[in-house]
């Protein structure tokens, strides 16, 4: 319990300090809230006022034309600043969740591939996207209507304590029950928010198991005997959900009851003090007027809290959100030193004319990195390795390939040791990367190609497609490059991807590429091609790093290292 | 609005608690207005008589009526407001519980080639937000849009009764303007930004979910912070449009309240002539304003409804689309008779996705009974395709094909969140518990499932014991040998798992699958359990 409320409390901070470089906005909606708030109070006094001088004092239409115009007024200026309330809340929220998002992706540049690749994209980008959006509430409604809430019943209170204090006091009475009413309020939200949340979600997963599978479903005759599991089970949570609602519901009743119930005492106090009735305290000298304002006035004391309640969701909608995303971004180490190689990544070149020490292009030194404490992966390795090399490196799985490649990358930072690809840090200029899975976007071929190298020429990229194999597949769409990749839902095989990849490779002409795995996994068509693919590269004279099993890829290499054990060794 | 109708029919189900829902809302409302109104009145009433009292002329007054009426409408107020609430979110629950059931039907009986392959992540979001959307449609919009016009007449009445006709039909004129305001203005004013809000958000996150799964490769090319930044303008021009529709729907809430305060200004200033004319009573003229200003009450929950319609209808159109039923498209097919001993008759195969090149054509094949029979193509090559034809999921586009009916193990390992027993009986329901040992002990699952607590109940899934890729895949393959069906079509029957499990279970296999025809589906020879011919696809 009281560690939930920490995590609350830490989530709080976090969407407050979001707002820091937005508080005018906020402030501008409570403005234009409480402008809003004062301009009620001025329709109000000039509704009172003119019942007033027309019913007691029998005032001339010519007497009540001005405070019909004063009455116009008001409640235009109230139209006008509710509008601009709800304008400038939407602003607000658009600034705060723009803030967000970047600090999400600052988040995932920071902590690299790598660690990234542990997430399901599908999850990282419902936080980006979802998650996000769910501040919406929070910061468009809830947040002013806090402050609003204290600065429009404040300002009542006063007005009222001026015409009748013993009114005054009536309402002032059940002031210090707000912010009782607002925890009770506030739990009872709460607990219906994470009710319906809880059963929403679990019965959406139960539904969404049956339709992902409902071929399989189909093809045993078990479609109808699912939809009747799907019925009863959403019965069951109905039933289960109504009986915490009861309760749930209770809370905003409370709220309700005080609210009518201070109206009626307030009337009827009124009506008697006007007949004269009531002989104590300030009654004597109530009017029509100021006892019609007052009436007039005592639901609105109570709208401003009751808008609150009805906003209570977006408050408990955001915490869980930001929960979320809170512990995303406090999630993994940040690699300092990734970070900076990627700021400084575009303005690096590679240097050519100064070929690295010794006349080798890439060079290990003295590298250790453990994941665990009593597990060293890579322990003290040194190694030297040419420009135009073709290294393939083999070993058992989990032997440290991977990590390896990753190092070279720069999208792991070794415990201690260095790294310099031609006298450079690792990962601070382009190069080529071939993960295990390929990567597309929706788009044309030609686009793909050119999201790593924007200045790719068209016949550029058609032969870099050619040269791996995909130029059968481009001949049998119409518009050659510019037809889209995927069709009708219709993706590309695993393979094809992966060439798709490696045409990005050809196309940018890198000097060092790494590949991990490149032929794991795929069918005899595509590795054939990936090979041919590699072979080119190689006679290109790049260099090339790639971690393997496969025969005609140790082939391929000139120098093969088996990485075992912690150790990194020439075969 | 044609792609609401199939889900409205669907709410229209339940007449008799929509009309109850809305007369709890009815009666929270007219407690409201009654509460104030009555209040207004009798305050008016006290200070006339008051008056006269304090000149010391006669003059009586009621205060029971009036006083009770005010406690009755305080009272009345916050129960009927906490019954209405209850009352219908039960109502939203049971509607939700009809739309998840509609639909799960509508996509079943829909056939595999009409319902489009959506990633789980869409899946979610058109079960989660897009029946959301249908499900709280009648609360959020159909009611309170009712009970707006309803009591709008209802305080029309009331104007013409206690004022004139007159005046009555002035301010139904303004209230009038103020409810298309905050309706169809409303809807016209967002609609378009409102449906295609949803499409952007679904290529967003489509973008984003590329720009993660590219995010090494974009790294390495030191693009990953140009990419990132076209994302982020992406979201922020998405961000923009809804900022323009939530400040339009802002915009024609307060220019409903507006109408709705000058109505009530109008009211106050047409029965002052009507006062001073002495048809009307001093408390009458204050209470009928007042009651116009409770108007603003279920006027405001207006425009955010009618400002999200526009989304709504989306939502609609999308789950229609998603699962449009399959009489639209099904090709009369070309029944072939099946030979005696023949288990498969396949017969100038054309297969073909909408719109694109043949994935292959003229295929012939022809399986008798008691025959294995492999099938052996690279990746792309259509095996999958050519599987769901034998199967009858997917229509050929020429040719034709029929079969004895059979048991398919898709490419696709599916396994539901249940227990293991309930998994496997899928395909035969009564089988016994002793039978289900030994197809897991053929399946080389039979010790993995002995150790657990649970044996046969172990509950599978994401809330459950976790199976590794090969173990999911042998579970969906026991299922399938389960089946009495007298042909069985595996699909890459052995994926992600290793070459001795692979080869005990093709041996068990055999004895088990004595006397029935097995066509099955693989990349390479050995991924194919034992067969007695191999058939090369697309050479």
């Amino acid at each position: 319990m009281s560690e939930t409320a920490l995590d609350q409390r830490v989530v709080r901070r976090w969407l407050s300090g979001l707002t820091r470089g937005n508080r005018r906005w906020i402030q501008g909606t409570v403005a234009a809230g409480t402008l809003a708030g004062v301009a009620t109070i001025l329709q109000m006094v000039f509704l009172a006022r003119i019942v007033h001088l027309g019913v007691i004092e029998h005032a001339p239409a010519s007497e009540l034309t001005p405070y019909f115009f004063g009455l116009v007024l008001a409640i235009v200026f109230r139209s006008v600043a509710q509008g601009l309330q709800t304008h400038l809340a939407a602003r607000c929220s658009e600034q705060v969740r723009r803030t967000a998002r970047r600090q999400i992706h600052q988040h995932w540049c920071n902590v690299g591939p790598l660690e990234l690749g542990q997430t399901s994209a599908g999850s990282l980008a419902r936080e980006w996207i979802d998650h996000v959006d769910a501040l919406h509430g929070y910061f468009a409604r809830f947040l002013p209507q806090m402050t609003l809430s204290l600065i429009v019943p404040l300002l009542i209170l006063v007005l009222v304590f001026y015409l009748d204090w013993l009114a005054g006091i009536f309402l002032l009475l059940s002031a210090p029950l707000i912010p009782f009413f607002m925890a009770l309020v506030g739990m009872g939200a709460e607990k219906l928010n994470q009710q319906h949340f809880a059963t929403v979600s679990r019965l959406s997963g139960q539904f969404l198991d049956k339709v992902r599978g409902i071929t399989t479903l189909q093809l045993f005759g078990q479609t109808e005997s699912a939809a009747e599991v799907i019925q009863q089970r959403s019965d069951q949570y109905r039933r289960i959900t109504l009986k915490t609602l009861r309760v749930a519901f209770l809370s905003s009743a409370v709220l309700e009851f005080f609210a009518s119930v201070a109206i009626a005492v307030i009337a009827i106090y009124i009506g008697f003090g006007l007949l004269g009735y009531i002989t104590y305290g300030p009654s004597s000298d109530l009017t029509l007027f100021s006892g019609l304002l007052i009436l007039l006035l005592a639901p609105e004391f109570f709208q401003p809290l009751r808008i609150l309640s009805q906003h209570y969701h977006d408050r408990a909608a955001a915490l869980g959100a930001g929960a979320e995303i809170l512990a995303r971004l406090n999630d993994g180490e940040p690699a300092a030193s990734f970070s900076n190689a990627e700021a400084e990544r575009m303005d690096a070149q590679p240097t050519t004319d100064e070929p690295g020490t010794n006349g080798k292009a890439i060079g290990l030194n003295a590298v250790s990195l453990a994941f665990r404490a009593d597990q060293k992966v890579l322990n003290d390795v040194s190694l030297m390795i040419g420009e135009g090399d073709v290294i393939a490196l083999t070993g058992p799985s989990g032997g440290g390939k991977s990590t390896l490649l990753n190092l070279l990358a720069g999208f792991l930072v070794p415990d201690s040791g260095d790294i310099h690809l031609f006298g450079m840090p690792a990962g601070s200029f382009a190069f080529g990367w071939l993960g295990q899975s390929g990567f597309l976007v929706h788009g044309t071929w030609a686009d793909n190609l050119r999201l790593t190298s924007p200045d790719a020429s068209d016949v550029a990229i058609e032969t870099a497609l050619r040269n791996v194999g995909l130029g059968p597949l481009l001949d049998s769409r119409k518009d050659g490059i510019f037809s889209q990749v995927t069709e009708d839902g219709q993706g590309l095989s695993g393979g094809q991807a992966r060439r798709l990849s490696l045409a990005r490779i050809f196309v940018a002409d890198y000097d060092v590429i790494l590949l991990d795995e490149p032929t794991a996994g795929l069918d005899s068509d595509s590795e054939m091609y990936v090979l041919e693919a590699l072979h080119k590269l190689a006679l290109a004279g790049k260099t090339l790093i790639f971690s393997t099993h496969h025969q005609a890829l140790l082939a391929l290499a000139n120098r093969v290292l088996l990485v075992s054990g912690g150790e990194v060794n020439d075969v | 609005m044609s792609d609401l109708k199939p889900w409205l029919t669907l709410i229209y189900q339940r007449p008799g608690r929509l009309f109850i829902g809305a007369l709890l809302m009815l009666a929270a409302l007219l407690s409201g207005l009654g509460l104030l109104a009555l209040s207004g009145w009798f305050i008016t009433e006290t200070a006339l008589v008051g008056v006269l009292l304090a000149a010391s002329l006669p003059a009586t007054i009621n205060l029971y009526v009036p006083g009770g009426g005010i406690r009755f409408f305080a009272v009345s107020r916050t129960v009927s407001r906490y019954v209405e609430r209850l009352y219908n979110h039960d109502t939203v629950l049971l509607l939700l519980t009809d739309i998840r059931v509609a639909l799960f039907r509508k996509l079943a009986a829909a056939g595999r080639g009409q319902r489009r392959e959506l990633t789980g992540a869409q899946w979610l979001s058109r079960l989660t937000s897009d029946v959301d959307a249908l499900d709280t449609l009648y609360l959020r919009l159909i009611a309170p849009t009712a009970l707006a016009a309803f009591v709008t007449l209802l305080l029309f009445g009331l104007t013409w009764i206690l004022f004139d006709v007159r005046i009555a039909a002035s301010v139904a004129l303004i209230l009038g303007i103020a409810f298309a305001v905050a309706t169809i203005g409303v809807y016209a004013r967002t609609a378009r930004i409102a449906a295609r809000q949803s499409d952007q958000q679904e290529s967003l996150r489509m973008a984003v979910v590329e720009h993660l799964e590219g995010f090494a490769e974009l790294t390495a090319a030191g693009r990953v912070g140009k990419h990132g930044a076209w994302l982020m303008r992406q979201a922020h021009q998405t961000a923009t449009e809804q900022v323009k529709a939530d400040s339009r729907t802002g915009w024609h809430l307060a220019g409903s309240n507006l109408l709705i305060n000058l109505s009530a200004a109008f009211a106050l200033w047409a029965g002052f002539e009507l006062f001073r004319a002495g048809m009307i009573s001093g408390p009458v003229l204050v209470l009928l304003p007042i009651a116009l200003l409770g108007l603003a009450e279920v006027y405001s929950m207006l425009p955010e409804a009618f400002g999200k319609l526009g989304a709504t209808q989306a939502s609609a159109a999308r789950l229609n689309r998603d699962c449009r039923s399959n009489d639209l498209q099904q090709l009369p097919e070309e029944a072939i008779a099946l030979p005696e001993g023949t288990a498969l008759l396949a017969k100038d195969l054309t297969v073909k996705h909408p719109e694109h090149a043949p994935l292959f054509t003229h295929f012939d094949l022809q399986v008798k009974t008691g025959e294995r029979v492999g099938i052996l193509g690279h990746s792309g090559s259509g095996k999958s395709s050519l599987a769901d034809t034998f199967s009858g999921l997917l229509a050929p586009s020429h040719g034709a094909s029929s079969g004895l009916p059979c048991a398919y193990l898709t490419q696709k390992t599916v396994l539901f969140e249940d227990t293991l027993r309930a998994n496997l009986l899928l395909g035969a329901p009564e089988t016994s518990d002793t039978q289900l040992w030994r197809v897991l002990e053929m399946v080389d699952l039979a010790e993995r499932f002995g150790s657990e607590p649970d044996q046969l109940d172990t509950w599978l899934g994401s809330s459950g014991s976790r199976l590794s890729g090969g173990e999911a895949r042998r579970v969906a393959l026991a299922r399938v040998l389960l089946s009495p069906a007298p042909l069985l079509i595996l699909d890459e029957p052995f994926t992600g798992v290793d070459a001795p499990t692979r080869e005990k279970i093709t041996k068990q296999m055999d004895v088990w699958l004595e006397g029935r025809t097995v066509i099955s589906l693989a990349h390479g020879p050995d991924a194919l359990p034992g067969t007695d011919r191999v058939v090369q696809l697309g050479v």
